[in-house]
């Protein structure tokens, strides 16, 4: 009875030790994104869990045009803007390749070993190349554009968008292809007709990934952008000021900003996620 | 309505050679049973009559037209597949309806055909739901409805009962049998069961290893069977071989096994005998039902042999009888009472007997009544 | 010696029973079948024999000598089951020297055993061959000689043969019951397939969800099958059942238009009583079952051809009653015979040949001719 009750506690420590460390820095953001600015730092000699003024005074300090002292050069407003069009840009790039390319990869083995040499390179991390990748980019002039940061997006996340999609086409046998094919679809039709509302699960899935990687990407876009364009993450970062030093609140409010459109976008497909689990009549 | 045509088809796959020079003509309006063990090339046929494969090699016809570069689509045939591929998202309306709406027709149309085809299925009630949610049997006639819907110039199926139970098994047989009958269509039908093979085809065609072995009506195959390998893949418990020694003896023709011989007339067995009687090794066939079992020595011709095991299948008993180093089944009715080891009298129906080259494998004569052979 | 008894074995997974209060009697020296279709508790029945599985209650014994807390390693039985285990990384003689490896025996004595076993098998041509190279016979014959060459007291076999082609199933199931009946080990040997329960065992138990139905000879069962599961499950083609309501003396046949049979007096007695309710079950075999004949006893049955199997050595004929077109009845007539498809016949046969089985109950009420 002792071993018994012995595991079970064990196992509930283990259970709420793994959920503060994965909700703590949810909880972090929350809670900073309402404090007042005497409350942000443990510098008068208190920490605060939860805010004993809540205020609103961060979200304004955003949305307003001047901060003293800082970098910034405008609200907001803009940086949201340009993170939601090159990540959905970059998203779409990679979604709308990476489909084609991946049902070439399962149907017909299309580029043989290049597919897995392509997910190698990913493993290269995306520092050691960023600063010729600007080269690149400056030759081209489009550095600090919207086509050229929705494009290296779409480029670095090619390779999960690819091999995600390939495994859940893997998974949708190919004689329903043939079944199509023999029923009077092209080649290219029995695909639409047939594989893609199958896969609806699967491409949804892939693309909030890719969607999220991209939403959060910090280097690349530091990098890539100056005023115009720069995104959520590099605005971020600017929100310091030479009299306080890093403003937390604001960094805070705007990061609870962030998090609304991925959770957005992932209750809008729960509906296909779910269904894409779940196939259904296949015969094995 | 179309004949199928194959003309020194070949096709490769890395290094095997799938189908090997293969010529076969399916009649317009027959039940065509392709037969074979796993692996012999019959669904590699299927694809390459279909469309999903290229031969390597030859052509392929159907009705007057060669259709080699011709798209799947475009050949007018449905196959129904081994796991029937069923469109698991679509209703069973909208999975007989596909065919229909790729070849555009009209909704009215479309609604009428389907209908139509569901009620001759008898799966008219079950148009809203889903493949998942339908049994075994369900599923397959709705495979069957989707392939008929669109009134092809021929039907292919691919062991398409082969993941029925038993009882099912035999429903969807008949019905099939029942549906070509209706129809009147040209069906190309493979399996690996012989027993659907000789219940369902008007002719079959046995494959092996990529090779045509023999194509003829089922009872043509059952009693003549042009090699070993055919002899073999039909009836149960399949035909007996005992290796012998074929002499000239005494102005005759002698074959020699251990326990017994045979004795007949040269001329007799020359009219019959493909190629020329070579002394040498050769083997004798004979079915298990063409033998005869006797506690005592019976009045004809007959060999002493042993009860090595038997297996009493209820109905009938199947005896395995050793005569010299061999052992051959016997099927004999089910009040024989024989221990192993009990001395027993066999005779065989020298009528029914066949001959197979011993290098070859190639029959070289069936035993017909005019044969005469007598037992030393 | 090794008999085996069986008592009150109860299995349970959560909810479900897998198999309930099972009792059976081995003889030494036996072989028998567990037979059922999948799901019946066979396969659970036999895992608690060799001590794989704990019964929930009741006992697994051997020669008196209750064995439930004894591993399996420790009883001395020997298996072997549908996924061979054969080793395919060793030659087929280290294979089969490999029990007896475990146990330390001195190496001529594992030699003349090993090539003893060989030669009883006829595979000690292959002896040097490696394993992953062999035919699936030959790999079958190998693990069965690994696993009789530790001289077990105790055969467990669990569907070895599903694996072959039909051809070679016909041949090893011939090997198989000779090689045990000059072993005379006591073997339990699990199936689904009644064609190798009957040609091999000298008793066959068929279990239905999880419930022994009938434990008996083959010749028994075939013949005096104690419900309709079990006639229906033993026998290829299945047994006709027709469907009747037994009054005053007579079978009215439900599925035919004007089928009745009527029964004489003397057989009366025999069932008068134990007949509960009028509504019966009659069965027939396909083979006793005769198509155009007359003299059978039987009355007026019509029924027409729905599709006939020619198998060679002899032609099974499928038709529907004239009433019921639901139903199927078989009969197995000669090889020449030849029906047209749609053709009305008339079904004939003898008394001798029925079962009578209380459609309630489902048990065998009279078995006629008996």
């Amino acid at each position: 009875m002792d071993q018994k009750l012995y595991k079970k506690v064990l196992k509930l420590l283990l259970i709420i030790v793994v959920t503060v460390l994965f909700f703590f820095p949810i909880y972090w953001i929350v809670t900073m994104a309402f404090k007042p600015f005497p409350e942000w730092t443990a510098a008068g000699g208190k920490i605060y869990w939860f805010p004993n003024h809540p205020t609103l005074d961060n979200f304004r300090a955003i949305f307003s045009q001047k901060l003293e002292m800082s970098p910034i050069s405008g609200t907001a407003i803009r940086p949201i803007i340009n993170s939601l069009v090159v990540s959905v840009i970059g998203t779409c790039i990679a979604m709308v390749v990476g489909i084609f390319a991946a049902y070439g990869i399962s149907r017909y083995k299309a580029g043989g070993s290049l597919p897995f040499m392509l997910l190698q390179l990913r493993m290269f991390p995306p520092i050691a190349i960023i600063i010729p990748i600007m080269i690149m980019w400056a030759f081209l002039h489009m550095t600090d554009t919207w086509y050229g940061l929705s494009l290296i997006y779409g480029v670095v996340t090619l390779p999960f968008s690819v091999w995600l999609m390939k495994t859940f086409f893997d998974d949708i046998p190919h004689e329903l292809d043939e079944a199509a094919i023999v029923d009077g679809c092209s080649n290219i039709g029995a695909f639409f007709k047939v594989v893609m509302p199958l896969a609806k699960g699967g491409i949804a899935s892939t693309a909030l990934f890719v969607f999220i990687l991209n939403w959060s990407d910090f280097l690349i876009a530091l990098i890539l952008t100056d005023r115009k364009w720069t995104t959520i993450p590099v605005h971020i970062s600017k929100l310091q000021s030479a009299l306080v030093g890093a403003l937390y609140g604001p960094k805070a409010a705007l990061g609870l900003i962030a998090l609304i459109p991925p959770v957005f976008f992932g209750i809008l497909i729960q509906k296909y996620l779910v269904r894409g689990l779940t196939f259904g009549a296949i015969k094995k | 309505m179309a004949s199928i045509r194959l003309e020194n088809v070949t096709k490769r796959f890395k290094n095997t050679t799938a189908i090997d020079n293969l010529n076969l003509m399916v009649a317009d309006g027959e039940f065509f049973c392709i037969l074979g063990p796993p692996g012999a090339g019959k669904t590699t046929l299927l694809r390459l009559i279909v469309g999903l494969e290229k031969p390597d090699d030859g052509t392929i016809v159907i009705g007057d037209e060669p259709v080699n570069e011709l798209h799947p689509s475009m050949r007018d045939i449905s196959m129904i597949f081994q796991n029937l591929a069923l469109y698991p998202d679509k209703s069973v309306f909208d999975n007989i309806a596909f065919p229909l709406r790729q070849q555009k027709f009209q909704e009215e149309e479309i609604q009428r055909k389907v209908t139509e085809v569901a009620k001759s299925l008898k799966i008219d009630w079950l148009m809203e739901k889903l493949p998942s949610q339908l049994s075994g049997g369900e599923r397959q006639r709705v495979a069957i409805g989707r392939a008929i819907v669109r009134e092809p110039k021929a039907y292919l199926m691919d062991e398409p009962l082969s993941n029925l139970d038993a009882l099912l098994r035999l429903e969807m047989r008949v019905a099939l049998k029942e549906l070509q009958t209706n129809l009147k269509e040209t069906f190309v039908y493979v399996t690996h069961d012989q027993v659907e093979a000789l219940s369902m085809g008007d002719r079959i065609a046995v494959l092996n290893n990529g090779r045509l072995q023999q194509v003829d009506d089922p009872a043509t195959i059952y009693r003549m069977p042009k090699n070993m390998f055919v002899a073999t893949i039909l009836g149960n418990p399949p035909m007996n071989f005992l290796q012998c020694a074929l002499k000239r003896k005494n102005g005759g023709i002698s074959i020699e096994h251990r326990g017994f011989s045979l004795r007949t007339d040269e001329k007799l067995l020359i009219e019959m005998v493909k190629g020329s009687i070579e002394e040498g090794k050769i083997t004798l066939g004979m079915r298990p039902e063409d033998v005869k079992i006797y506690d005592a020595r019976p009045k004809e011709d007959a060999v002493q042999a042993e009860v090595y095991v038997t297996e009493p299948l209820g109905n009938e008993t199947i005896v395995d009888v050793k005569i010299g180093d061999d052992v051959i089944k016997v099927l004999t009715s089910s009040d024989f009472s024989g221990n192993p080891g009990d001395p027993i009298w066999i005779t065989i129906n020298v009528r029914k007997l066949h001959l197979f080259h011993g290098g070859s494998h190639e029959c070289i004569y069936h035993a017909s009544n005019k044969s005469d052979f007598k037992m030393v | 010696m090794a008999d085996i008894v069986l008592d009150k074995l109860v299995k349970r997974f959560g909810k479900q029973t897998a198999v309930d209060r099972l009792s059976l009697e081995i003889n030494d020296r036996q072989f028998i079948a567990i037979l059922g279709p999948s799901g019946c508790g066979k396969t659970t029945t036999m895992n608690m024999i060799s001590g794989l599985l704990k019964p929930d209650s009741g006992s697994v014994i051997f020669n008196g000598k209750v064995m439930n807390n004894i591993p399996p390693g420790k009883r001395g039985v020997g298996f072997m089951f549908q996924n061979y285990a054969v080793f395919t990384y060793l030659n087929v003689y280290d294979n089969i020297a490999f029990g007896l490896k475990i146990r330390k025996l001195p190496p001529d004595e594992i030699d003349r055993e090993v090539r003893e076993v060989a030669r009883l098998l006829q595979i000690h041509h292959l002896l040097s061959m490696m394993a992953s190279k062999l035919s699936i016979n030959d790999m079958q014959k190998v693990a069965l000689a690994r696993s009789m060459i530790t001289k077990p007291q105790i055969f467990l076999l669990d569907e070895p043969l599903s694996n072959l082609d039909a051809a070679l199933r016909n041949v090893m199931r011939a090997e198989l019951k000779k090689i045990q009946q000059e072993l005379g080990q006591t073997t339990v040997y699990v199936t689904h397939d009644q064609v190798e329960a009957m040609s091999l065992a000298d008793k066959i138990a068929v279990m239905n969800f999880a419930v022994l139905q009938q434990y008996d000879t083959p010749h028994n069962i075939y013949n005096h099958p104690k419900n309709l599961f079990v006639a229906h499950f033993i026998g290829s083609p299945t047994i006709n059942f027709m469907n009747g309501v037994y009054k005053n003396g007579e079978f009215v046949l439900e599925d035919f238009n004007r089928g009745t049979i009527s029964i004489g007096g003397g057989s009366r007695k025999n069932f008068d009583k134990q007949l509960k309710g009028e509504n019966v079950v009659l069965g027939v075999r396909p083979e006793h079952m005769k198509i155009g004949e007359r003299g059978g006893d039987a009355g007026n049955l019509r029924a027409e051809v729905v599709s006939f199997e020619p198998l060679g050595s002899k032609t099974i004929v499928y038709m529907h009653p004239d009433a019921n077109p639901g139903v199927i009845l078989k009969s197995t007539m000669d090889s020449d015979y030849k029906p047209k498809i749609g053709e009305v016949k008339s079904l004939s046969f003898e008394e001798k040949n029925l079962y009578l089985f209380d459609r309630e109950s489902t048990d065998l009420v009279f078995r006629f001719g008996s």
